[in-house]
This record gives structure tokens, C-alpha cells and sequence, in this order.
């Protein structure tokens, strides 16, 4: 493997002079086809960013409420401010199980009353846990609203954590864990997390490790629910077909009367500097390696999230994707490759992401290494720019299509403390970006020397390719010996 | 971005979702019928003299447009020794024509800030873009160039086949489940093309041609095998104008679209299959699967209903038995794949470590059994048509999903007014149907039984500390 930088340049060139030289061996079907360009467009319309109201209650319970006619169907959505970052040490998945056993029985009505109420009417009940938040999303059709509130309402403040019901969820975990420690995908996300984040909880496994799942135990659900489930901790989005005024009395009914707590203090800790390591978990037998690259990048509310999220964008995005013309346009090495910029209160990570076939693993990796060390080494072009400003801004219409986009895009702004004046300047401030402010960001934050990296995939296919291709001291691990919990990952 | 996806991954997702919630039933609530019907949409309907079907339906709700053109040729026209084909070639359709250089279909879409791409069926190849409505004569064209003048090479077409290689090997050998319905389908049919998986085997990928592509194009890629559809912010005669002056010109088919597709001979006895896998096969998997009929018969809305009361939500029969009660499965689920021939319906086990395929088998078939014997509950019937409605008013929130429902109806049911009218026909089903389909297609003689199993020597210790019973 002696792929220099300038490689890849040469590849495009000779790709581009084939491209314009060959002569298409299949004719076109239609002879006096007209050469043309793309046709212009019509006269714009405005897009505007729709509208919504935010009431609170007196407990601190902050209301996002959307109202949209179109369809007879109400969406009730309850994020709570806590997920798996807040699971004690040493017992992670107390928050995704937490979530799970919403559902599973109240002081009132049994798992099966439960299920059985929202399925009559055809409802829909989805519970969870995220890394920084936890949630209770219902949909109903408009004559059940009253259902459906009530229920968010049940759930969310009386669950029951009968120890049968916990039994029973836990065996899922263990089962759920058994069948993605078999899963590429899922084994290269877990162990990323751990090397970029180490001990910090956005590293965990959210849904924690088959020893930790065993070690949860009532108790610790129970802490978890009476310390982060209260109303100055959470937000509620009911969306679509309602009465604004009116659904948020039902709000006042429902939650008017929840306690406000003291929030526990948050711990806040500090991300670590990226430092290089190249993991291999050995999966023999696999046909593809999973290929995750990346480190710790800034916080959501960092006033260079834009700016820096445009980069990973050209990195690796929609409207860019410099990953995707290298891997799989120019070469076929690959069916999808991407890269992630996510982004959390105290910290976030980006995170080039592909599957190629084993014999390519060290090819493929030196590519997405040197395109790493290209993002922050050259300026991109205003060309580049323009093409992901194009889509990022112009996509604004896309994005507002669902009373649910809509939502969505108001509880993250006030889950990250964001400026709600910002959603509909949202276009302009994509395209106030520059050059200079894309070369700004990359060069302040990515380290291409301090990659975390992780293969997951048979070994022994490229382990010496590696070591060709520039990858020093590689750690391989079997799948056996995994302890994503482990201190000293 | 990239274009392609295969319908059987829902499966996957469906299979892979093992931290879902299971509940049980057990008092019976009485059950209102709900009283929302969503809106009727409205469209128009046309044919250019060059075959080619048009949908027109307004929605002003966002100033966007979905452009949705399918294409009626999917993996069950594939020759054999081609399986595989009808995607590869949809991933060709990328590779540039006349006025479009290779690859930069998707970026002149992204660029004006739209989403677009395609995806293969058993029955229909579709190519979709979403744009804000000013850029409709941009997807027009585009669609328009590539349905007549499509440009390939043979550096391209091999070049391609490697990428289409590579998604084979990550959705659907490398994950675990992955290769479950290309089993399952493999086992169930004898002669029908539905034997095969819509992605194909490596090596008829590996033996098709551009001379392939070629035949391919000039045979399906014609105006009178394709519907477009469009929903959005527009005015429909200038909507129409714009069709008529950039589909037009495509020129008519030299020959009609053949449609001579082998039928299935009807099974007679039951067949029984194991089969182990030695890769991404976490645990032991049991799959009852009977032939049923096609889409749109009159017998397909009550197996719908069948299936909703397998296991539809928490409370459905599959779940509260295998998942919650018996804690017989991790998963388990049932489904009547509908489609355009007659297809299957399925049930499926994922075992519970611990426990066997055994009483996986006998459940599933306990409670298919129990669907010829007893009526549904009045409750469960209603329960269902409520599911039904909700998946009918939240399956058209979007332009893309309302231009689905419209193809469907226009391409498979060569009906587009059953895109509404199906409403009622849900709504009339009896308790007295879903037994009497039940009794049909349920039967011992048209069943297969497939077990597979993981190899026994791949080592599972690193749940050594508990998990397994």
C-alpha cells in the first residue's frame, strides 16, 4: 500500500478523462434527442418557518404545540432531560431500561391493560432512552386524544417496576445484546464510543453489557425515575390535528399537578484530546470490515457547530460527500460510505463510517484517513462550498413538510438552550459561511494524527496490510474478551 | 444519498427491534370503532400518446414536489441465470445519459437542495425526488433523459456490479438475519421468480452483460411500462404542460412489455427444511410460511386483518403468547406479503436462548390454527380496522407517501381508485372472512416449515456471566 496524497488526485484525473473519452457502447434509444442543459427553475415560493406556539406550566413544564389539520391524528411526544449518560457507574443500561418499563405497568393499569388500551384504538406507544434524553411518544387519532394524554401522562409519572416485568425486559436486553454482538454495525459503534470518549458516559454502551444488564437492579430504576422524571426536567410537543388552546388545558389537567424536583448536579466532564489508536475486533468469517474513523469534536451549543458541521458535511454528507466520490464512485470499494457530526451538550464526535470487503480494509483506510488529513490540510473549494450550502439551504422546505419535522427541530433547540429565533434563519446562516470559516473550524478542531479507529472484521485478511499501508500498533480484540465497560478500554 | 434500497429490508429492522416491548391480554375493554376517515386525495389521471401513465394531485400544504416514476419491471422478470438484474440495472440508471454526465444525477437534485433515489421490488423499479416545487422542470427532465437516452459503458456497468456486490455482502450476508427471506423464499417456491432474492446471487451478477443492459432498457425502460406521479405545490395544466413537454418526445415502444411470468404450481404436500448457518445466525429461528393469494383479491384484506391480529402491537396474539407469556421467543411476528403474484404469508420465531424450536413450531401454528377454528373476538376485528386506519392516515403525512399509495394503486392494482376505495373495503371485513381465508390458505399440505440453526461451534461465552436460561 503505497497510497501518497497525491494518489488519489492522479485517480481523478485519469477518471475524468475516461469518463469524457469512452464512447457509450450501449446507443441511445432516441436519435434527435436535443442536447440541453437543465432546464431553470419556476418562480420561487417563500418558505416559511411554520408556525407553533411554547406555553409553560407553573412547574416548569415547557409545551411545544402544533397545530395541523391535514390529517385526523395527534402525535404527543415526552422528552425527559436525561438518558444514558446519566446511568450510574458501572451499571450501564439504567436508562434504556427505565424507558422500556414505562410501558410495562403503572399503579394503575398492568403491562397488558396497557397494551391492550393503545392497540384498541389503534394507537401507537413508543418508549426509550436516548444518551442525553429519555421519552414517551404516542400517537392517536384525533378522537382519542384524550387517551392518548392521559396515558403519556400515566406512564411517565406512575410506573410501577414490578420485578416480573423487569425480569422479562431484562431477558430481551441479554437476548438483544446476544444478537448485536453478532452485528458489525453494532460492535464497531460500541467500541468507537469507547475510544473516543474512554470514561466519559457518551462512551457507553447505552444499552449497556450483558454483565451490567444483569447487575440492574429496582432500586436503581426506580432512583433513576425520582431523579431526573419531573416536569422542570422535561418537554412536551403535541402536534397536529388540534385546538391549540384547548390541548393545552389538557396539558394543565394532565401535568398540572406533577412536582417539580431538584435536579441532581450534572456531572460535567471534560472530553478527552483525541489520541491515536487502531482497533481490530476480530470477526472471523466476515466478508466486509467495518470501518469507523473519527475523534471528539465541540459541544452543540459551540458558536462553530455550524461551520463545523457544514466541513463534515463535504467530508462526508448530503450535498457533499467527499468519502462517497472516493470509495465508491471512483473505486467500487464500497456500497454506502458517510461521516457524522454528533453533537450533545458537553461535547460531540465526527465519524467517517464505510463496509468494504476484507481484502480492501487497509486500502479503504488509508483513503479515509487521507481524507480526514485533506479536510483540514487544503481549503475546500468555493465550489464545494456553494454545492453544500445549495443543498443544506435549499433543502429548508424538505424540512419543514411534517408537523413532526417541525417539532422536532423546536424541542432540540430547547433541549441544547438554542435561540428558537434561529429555525427560520436558518438558510441565511448556512449561507453567510465562508471558505475561510470552513478552513477555520477544521484546522482548530480535527487532528488527523489523533484518529480512533475501529475494523471490525476477519483479522488475519488484512492485519499485514495494515502494517504496509502505515498503521502502526494495532490492538486486535477477539469478541470474546470485549468489556466495553472496562476502565481502561 | 446513494441510490438503491431493497423492500425486504423492513424485515431486518423488524427482526433486529429485540429490546421492543411485549405485553400481554388479558380483561377484554370494549372497543369503539374510531370515527376519523382521512381525506380523499385528489388527482387526475392521464396518458401521453406514447403510453406513458400520469397522476397529477395537488398539495399546496409545502411549497415541494415528489416526483415519483416506477417503472413496471421488478426481480420477478429477471431470466434466470440473471437474478439480481432488475437492481443492477436500476443502479445503472445513475450512470449518466444524453445531457447527464455519470453521477451527477443525484447532485443536480442536491443542489437545488432536493433528495432523490431509487429502489427495487419484486414487482417495480421506482425513481423518486423530492425538490422544492420551483425545480419541477429540473426532475422532469432529468427522468425524461434517462428513460430515453440512457448512456453506458462497460468500464461503468463493471464498476457498478462491484458496488451492487458490496451491498449483497453488507445488508444482507454480513448482518445477522440478513439472509432470512432469501431462504425462506428459496425454500417456498419452485419455478415462480419470487424463488429469488430481489438483490440476486453473486454469481448472476457476476455473468451479466452490458448486452444485458441493453435488452433490459429496451424492453421495460419504455414510456407504457411507467407511471409517474406527482404530488405537490403545483398547478396542474401548467404541471401537465411541463410533463407533456418533456415525456413526449420519448419515443413509443417498438413491442409490447412482456408478462409471461411463470406461475407457481400449487403445493400438495408440506415441506420441512433445517438448515444451518455458519455465519450471522445469533439464534435458532423457526419461519411457517403458506402460499396465500395476490394484492387486491378479495381474499387479501381479510388475511391483512389475519395478520394485524397476529401481531399487530403488544397485545396481538403472536406477542402475548411466544414473546410475553412463554417467553418462547425474542421475537416473533406474522405478516401476509401481498404483492403483485400470490406470495406468502409468514410466521416467525426467533428463539429465546433456552428454549426450543419445538415449541416455537407448534405455537406458531397453534395460533395460525386457531384463526380456521374460532371467530375472531368482535373486539379484535374492530381492534384491527382501528390499526388499519391508523396505518392509513399515518402512511400519507408526506408527498412521498401520498404518491406511493397513488403509484401502488395505478401500477399493482391497475386501479387508481382503489388508492381510496380500499378504505371501505377494510372497513367491511367480517369476522366470518378472516376465518373462511384462514381455513383456505392455512392448511398443513400448503405450508413450509424452515428451521435454520446456527452452527453449534460458534462460541457465545462472552454471555458466560447469565442471559441465557
Amino acid at each position: 500500500m503505497k497510497l501518497a496524497i497525491s494518489q488519489p488526485v492522479t485517480i481523478i484525473l485519469l477518471a475524468f478523462l475516461l469518463l469524457v473519452v469512452s464512447v457509450p457502447t450501449v446507443a441511445q434509444r432516441s436519435t434527435d434527442w436535443p442536447r440541453e442543459s437543465p432546464p431553470p427553475p419556476l418562480p420561487a415560493k417563500a418558505a416559511t418557518f411554520p408556525h407553533y406556539e411554547i406555553r409553560n406550566l407553573d412547574n416548569g413544564l415547557q409545551v411545544v404545540l402544533v397545530k395541523h389539520h391535514e390529517q385526523p391524528a395527534v402525535n404527543l411526544r415526552l422528552m425527559i432531560g436525561a438518558g444514558s449518560a446519566s446511568d450510574p457507574e458501572g451499571k450501564s443500561g439504567v436508562a434504556a431500561l427505565t424507558g422500556q418499563l414505562l410501558a410495562q405497568g403503572t399503579t394503575d393499569l398492568g403491562a397488558t391493560e396497557i397494551a391492550e388500551k393503545v392497540d384498541a384504538v389503534g394507537g401507537v406507544l413508543d418508549v426509550g432512552a436516548g444518551t442525553e434524553l429519555s421519552f414517551v411518544n404516542v400517537l392517536v387519532m384525533t378522537d382519542s386524544f384524550e387517551f392518548g394524554i392521559d396515558l403519556v401522562g400515566d406512564i411517565a409519572r406512575n410506573p410501577s417496576f414490578t420485578q416480573a416485568e423487569i425480569d422479562r425486559q431484562r431477558q430481551q436486553v441479554l437476548s438483544g445484546l446476544r444478537v448485536s454482538y453478532d452485528d458489525p454495525g453494532y460492535l464497531a459503534g460500541v467500541v468507537f464510543g469507547r475510544l473516543v470518549y474512554g470514561e466519559h458516559p457518551y462512551g457507553m454502551p447505552p444499552n449497556g453489557t450483558p454483565e451490567s444488564v444483569q447487575q440492574i437492579t429496582r432500586d436503581d430504576l426506580q432512583a433513576f425515575h425520582n431523579a431526573y422524571y419531573a416536569p422542570n426536567n422535561a418537554l412536551l410537543a403535541v402536534v397536529g390535528d388540534i385546538d391549540v388552546d384547548e390541548a393545552f388545558l389538557e396539558v394543565e389537567r394532565v401535568f398540572g399537578d406533577w412536582a417539580q424536583k431538584a435536579m441532581p448536579a450534572v456531572r460535567e466532564m471534560e472530553m478527552l484530546q483525541p489520541a491515536h489508536r487502531v482497533v481490530v475486533v476480530d470477526k472471523p468469517g466476515s466478508l466486509q470490515t467495518a470501518i469507523r474513523v473519527g475523534h471528539v469534536a465541540l459541544p452543540r451549543v459551540s458558536p462553530d457547530y455550524q461551520a463545523f458541521d457544514v466541513a463534515i458535511k463535504i467530508l462526508g454528507g448530503e450535498g457533499g460527500n467527499r468519502l462517497g466520490s472516493v470509495l465508491r464512485t471512483e473505486r467500487s470499494l464500497t456500497y454506502s460510505a458517510s461521516a457524522d457530526f454528533v453533537s450533545r451538550r458537553f461535547g460531540g464526535d465526527f465519524m467517517g463510517k464505510t463496509e468494504t470487503r476484507s481484502a480492501a480494509t487497509a486500502e479503504v483506510l488509508r483513503l479515509m484517513v487521507d481524507e480526514v488529513a485533506r479536510l483540514r490540510g487544503e481549503r475546500v473549494s468555493p465550489r464545494e462550498l456553494e454545492n453544500a450550502q445549495a443543498y443544506l439551504a435549499g433543502s429548508f422546505p424538505l424540512a419543514i413538510e411534517t408537523p413532526n419535522a417541525i417539532a422536532a427541530q423546536v424541542l432540540e433547540s430547547l433541549l441544547y438552550g438554542l435561540d428558537l429565533d434561529d429555525l427560520p434563519r436558518y438558510p441565511n446562516r448556512i449561507n453567510q459561511l465562508t471558505v475561510n470559516d470552513i478552513q477555520q473550524v477544521t484546522q482548530m478542531y480535527l487532528q488527523p494524527e489523533s484518529l480512533s479507529i475501529v475494523l471490525v472484521g476477519e483479522a488475519s485478511a488484512f492485519l499485514s496490510d495494515l502494517q504496509a499501508a502505515g498503521f502502526k500498533d494495532v490492538e486486535v480484540m477477539s469478541i470474546e474478551d470485549l468489556d466495553l465497560e472496562s476502565v481502561d478500554f | 444519498m446513494f441510490p438503491s434500497r431493497l423492500r425486504t429490508g423492513w424485515w431486518l429492522s423488524r427482526i433486529l427491534v429485540l429490546t421492543a416491548v411485549l405485553i400481554g391480554l388479558s380483561a377484554v375493554p370494549t372497543t369503539a370503532q374510531t370515527e376519523v376517515r382521512p381525506a380523499a386525495l385528489d388527482y387526475q389521471l392521464y396518458t401521453l400518446d406514447n403510453g406513458l401513465t400520469v397522476i397529477l394531485s395537488e398539495d399546496h400544504s409545502t411549497p415541494i414536489v415528489h416526483l415519483q416514476l416506477v417503472y413496471h419491471v421488478g426481480s420477478k422478470n429477471e431470466r434466470p441465470g440473471r437474478t439480481g438484474f432488475a437492481h443492477l440495472f436500476e443502479h445503472m440508471m445513475f450512470k449518466g445519459s444524453h445531457n447527464v454526465r455519470s453521477d451527477s444525477h443525484l447532485s443536480l437534485i442536491s443542489q437545488v437542495g432536493g433528495d432523490g433515489n431509487g429502489y427495487t421490488t419484486e414487482d417495480t423499479t421506482t425513481f423518486l425526488e423530492t425538490v422544492p416545487a420551483q425545480y419541477l422542470p429540473l426532475v422532469l427532465w432529468l427522468e425524461a433523459d434517462r428513460m430515453a437516452t440512457l448512456r453506458i459503458d462497460e468500464r461503468t456497468f463493471e464498476a457498478e456490479r462491484e458496488v451492487v456486490k458490496e451491498e449483497r455482502r453488507w445488508r444482507y450476508e454480513d448482518t445477522p438475519f440478513g439472509l432470512l427471506t432469501e431462504l425462506m423464499y428459496g425454500q417456498a417456491y419452485s419455478v415462480h421468480p419470487y424463488k429469488h432474492s430481489a438483490i440476486g446471487s453473486m454469481e448472476d451478477l457476476e455473468a451479466a452483460s452490458v448486452e444485458d443492459v441493453q435488452e433490459f432498457y429496451d424492453t421495460y425502460y419504455v414510456p407504457e411500462n411507467a407511471t409517474l406521479v406527482l404530488v405537490g405545490d403545483f398547478e396542474t395544466p401548467r404541471a401537465l404542460a411541463l410533463v407533456k413537454q418533456y415525456f413526449d418526445r420519448v419515443q413509443k415502444a417498438r413491442r409490447p412489455v412482456p408478462r409471461d411470468i411463470e406461475r407457481e404450481p400449487t403445493q400438495t404436500e408440506e415441506r420441512r427444511v433445517t438448515l444451518t448457518q455458519s455465519q450471522n445466525w445469533p439464534l435458532p429461528t423457526v419461519l411457517v410460511a403458506h402460499h396465500i393469494t395476490y394484492d387486491g383479491h378479495p381474499d387479501a384484506y381479510p388475511l391483512h386483518i389475519a395478520a394485524k391480529v397476529l401481531s399487530d402491537g403488544q397485545s396481538s396474539r403472536i406477542y402475548r403468547r411466544l414473546v410475553y407469556e412463554n417467553q418462547l421467543a425474542v421475537s416473533a411476528f406474522g405478516n401476509g406479503s401481498l404483492i403483485e403474484d400470490p406470495n406468502l404469508f409468514y410466521a416467525v420465531s426467533v428463539v429465546q436462548p433456552g428454549r426450543t424450536t419445538t415449541d416455537s413450531e407448534k405455537a406458531l401454528i397453534g395460533e395460525l390454527d386457531r384463526l380456521k377454528t374460532e371467530l375472531i373476538s368482535e373486539q379484535e376485528l374492530q381492534q384491527a380496522k382501528n390499526q388499519f386506519a391508523r396505518d392509513y392516515v399515518f402512511g400519507r403525512l408526506t408527498v412521498e407517501q401520498k404518491a406511493s399509495h397513488l403509484a401502488h394503486a395505478a401500477v399493482i392494482h391497475d386501479d387508481v381508485t382503489t388508492v381510496d376505495a380500499e378504505f371501505d373495503v377494510f372497513m367491511n371485513v367480517s369476522r366470518e372472512d378472516v376465518r373462511r381465508v384462514a381455513q383456505t390458505y392455512f392448511t398443513k399440505e400448503n405450508r413450509l416449515i424452515l428451521t435454520i440453526l446456527p452452527q453449534a461451534s460458534v462460541g457465545r461465552s462472552f454471555l458466560r456471566s447469565g442471559g441465557s436460561q
